[in-house]
């Protein structure tokens, strides 16, 4: 059995492992303990897309040279890509569907049909209707919020033409999509053709299974993601800098906890907006609590920290942790990363499980069903709830300590406005900084926790070596939130870990070296922010051309898949962690490591050790340099009024 | 009244040190959020801040690196 500091670098979740181990309680370390990887799975060397099968095609020393394929005679590539195509078909399909969900509720709250919610952010409105070709002048809201909504539901079911966000990349990207024919039509379009093209006995070349899997990841990047931040923010407002805290130790013994976990901030809006009720606290009084503690786990914690500074219980591997404190008097799930254990461990305490959303329930827990037509009423609801089961505790509460300070917010249109302010927002300051070299390049470190390897540590090492090099990072999901817990999330991060580049540049605009810029459908926030560099000039005229690196050491989800692949085919050079899904063929593993270089002028690698990562990223952001001729420090020239009439 | 504030040693561009005024924030944590856009208030403010600062791409002319393409 692994050593407790093995499984997690932070002492909140190491703590409650060792409750858990006392109490018996099974949680997702004790049982990665029990269940190891399948060998043949974890290379993906396997095909059950069939009744003839499954088929195990695994490497073996005693069948080398052999030519390894199902009794379908389906190589071992084409297992492989078609494994790897359908988890990026998974992964598009569960962004997409939040989009779908946010998209309606959007279009509910422009015609009035909804409880509770609103059209928050007026500019972003007129930003996306912009995007959207829509009309704005002259023209009332709800009008313009209407027609936007109807055009971004189109954006599913579309079937010809191109995703109207697709313009907003940089010309030279379009191009490159159009060449090889990747550019996304419809959003469910590019998933059900995935679906189709990897069923028995349809595409059998890899490269061309991959093609359609690069088009279904950037319908998601470029399509179901970015529709979803946007309509999220102008629903509850763009995300502006704001102060949170983060760690199990957000806990209140004396109050009413409520974890919402998740990823869609339908509900967790309506429940910010509930628990603030005075009748509501009132009821909480009265049950003997000292007021109601809303807190948020996973992406649903982002999203309400990012547009309200509610604090934030944990990342991912914590979720089942935050209920073995026997403080939390109800957690509510939506979709996505909520593990069905949370009801087994819920059942050994006071705590109420509510399953919120008609896609996804779970054995055990209550139900309660979340629609926006009564959205506020739904969340009070949940919150008495809550109030009724905070006398039910039986349990002594053990609360660790451990509570961290942090700063997030930074949409892509804030980074713009704190570049510049109001009347001279731009890219323009961080581009120069990377050319004169105080800041090196720019890294997103993004995605899960996998229990496969210690909690939190390869985020935060990666990301402490890459600032240390003067990389500024961007961060969101769950490796944001590790950065959290480590202290990278605040400005005076940048004195101590930071290189001195770095650290000047954000001592000046008054920022951390790492910038938590949402959850994971946020990723597109990342993207945007890399057109917007490519476009303000001077650093190429590629999202290829930058001096950026992507990766996520920790992932585990199909999601993470489907965002790196988005990544790449965006022309992102982007490392994983942990494990990789395709080593079951050298030849897939080749051309998505090495020939999607020369085709999409991105690609992926994969690296276990996080430090050697950091390196590589550091490496190709220094080869980018110095395609771009700024890999050296060159002497400041200043010019006197005759070589001033000598330039053009 | 310079007492007052932290100085910090750093490096000028001919690697001579200097020392330079330190941070001068105020201590004590952020309560709520300072929300910038509150700041655009009417229809056009916030039209033309699209036009400007998201220039890349509301703006009428091409932008940036993009803007010599278009010309070419």
């Amino acid at each position: 059995m692994p050593e407790e500091k093995e499984r997690s670098i932070d002492g909140a979740t190491v703590e409650l492992i060792k409750k858990a181990e006392r109490e018996n309680i099974s949680t997702v370390f004790s049982r990665a303990d029990v269940m190891k990887p399948c060998p043949i799975g974890v290379e993906e060397s396997c095909c059950k897309i069939c009744g003839m099968g499954p088929c195990r095609l695994p490497r073996s020393k005693k069948d080398e040279g052999k030519a390894r394929v199902g009794v379908c005679g389906a190589t071992i590539e084409t297992v492989v890509a078609r494994n790897f195509a359908r988890k990026i078909a998974a992964g598009t399909a569960s962004h997409s569907d939040h989009a779908r969900e946010v998209v309606s509720t959007f279009l509910k709250t422009a015609r009035g049909e909804t409880m509770g919610f609103s059209i928050k952010d007026e500019i972003k409105l007129l930003e996306v209707a912009l995007d959207f070709g829509i009309e704005i002048e002259g023209r009332p809201m709800k009008e313009i919020a209407i027609e936007l909504g109807e055009k971004a539901l189109a954006e599913f079911g579309k079937q010809d033409g191109e995703l109207v966000y697709v313009k907003k990349a940089p010309l030279k990207r379009q191009e490159i999509w159009k060449k090889y024919g990747v550019t996304p039509r419809g959003i469910d379009r590019e998933v059900v053709e995935m679906m189709h093209r990897t069923h028995m006995g349809v595409d059998q070349d890899y490269k061309h299974i991959l093609l359609q899997a690069t088009r279904t990841a950037l319908a998601d990047g470029w399509g179901g993601s970015m529709i979803s931040t946007d309509l999220q923010d102008i629903m509850f407002g763009t995300p502006v800098p704001v102060l949170g805290a983060i760690n199990l130790g957000v806990l209140k013994e004396d109050q009413v906890n409520i974890i919402v976990h998740g990823h869609e901030p339908l509900l967790p809006e309506m429940l910010v907006v509930a628990s603030r009720d005075p009748e509501l606290k009132q009821m909480a009084i009265k049950a003997g609590a000292t007021g109601i503690n809303l807190t948020g786990m996973c992406c649903s914690a982002n999203e309400v920290l990012m547009r309200h500074g509610i604090p934030s219980a944990g990342n991912f591997l914590q979720q089942e942790l935050a209920l073995i404190t026997g403080a939390v008097d109800l957690m509510t799930v939506d979709v996505q990363c909520q593990m069905q254990g949370l009801q087994g461990v819920a059942e050994c305490f006071h705590t109420k499980l509510v399953t919120t959303s008609d896609r996804a329930m779970i054995e055990g827990a209550t139900h309660i069903e979340f629609h926006p037509e009564k959205g506020l009423d739904t969340a009070k609801q949940i919150l008495k709830m809550a109030i009724e089961n905070y006398p039910n505790r039986r349990h002594a509460v053990y609360i660790p300590s451990h509570s961290q300070d942090m700063v997030a917010g930074f949409s892509h249109e804030t980074i713009t406005y704190l570049l510049g302010g109001l009347f001279r927002a731009s890219y323009r300051p961080l581009n120069d900084n990377i050319a004169n070299g105080r800041i090196r390049g720019v890294a997103g470190v993004v995605g899960c926790n996998n229990v496969r390897t210690t909690h939190d540590a390869a985020h935060i090492a990666m990301i402490k070596e890459l600032i240390k090099n003067d990389v500024l990072v961007l961060t969101t999901g769950c490796a944001a939130m590790a950065c959290g817990k480590a202290g990278l999330l605040t400005p005076e991060a940048a004195k101590e870990f930071a290189g001195s580049g770095l650290a000047e540049v954000c001592e000046t605009i008054g920022i951390p070296p790492v910038l938590h810029m949402g959850a994971c459908v946020d990723n597109s926030r990342i993207l945007i922010a890399a057109a917007a560099m490519v476009k303000e000039g001077g650093l190429g005229d590629d999202l290829s051309d930058l001096p950026v690196a992507g990766a996520a050491p920790e992932w585990m989800s199909e999601k993470a898949l489907a965002i790196g692949h988005y990544f790449v085919a965006s022309g992102v050079f982007t490392v994983f962690g942990t494990t990789w899904p395709t080593m079951g063929s050298e030849k897939v593993t080749k051309h998505l490591f090495e020939e999607y270089e020369e085709m999409f002028k991105g690609m992926w690698a994969f690296e276990m050790d996080p430090v050697k990562a950091a390196h590589l990223m550091i490496d190709h952001i220094d080869k980018k340099r110095k395609a771009l001729g700024i890999d050296k420090a060159r002497d400041r020239v200043l010019y006197d009024m005759a070589m001033r009439r000598a330039l053009d | 009244m310079a007492d007052e504030y932290q100085y910090d040693e750093k490096e000028n561009f001919d690697g001579k040190k200097v020392k330079v005024l330190g941070a001068t924030y105020e201590t004590g944590k952020a309560e709520g959020c300072s929300d910038w856009r509150a700041k655009l208030e009417t229809r056009d403010e916030k039209v033309n801040y699209l036009k400007s600062a998201l220039r890349y791409w509301y703006s009428k002319d091409w932008y940036g690196s993009e803007k010599r393409k278009q010309e070419v």
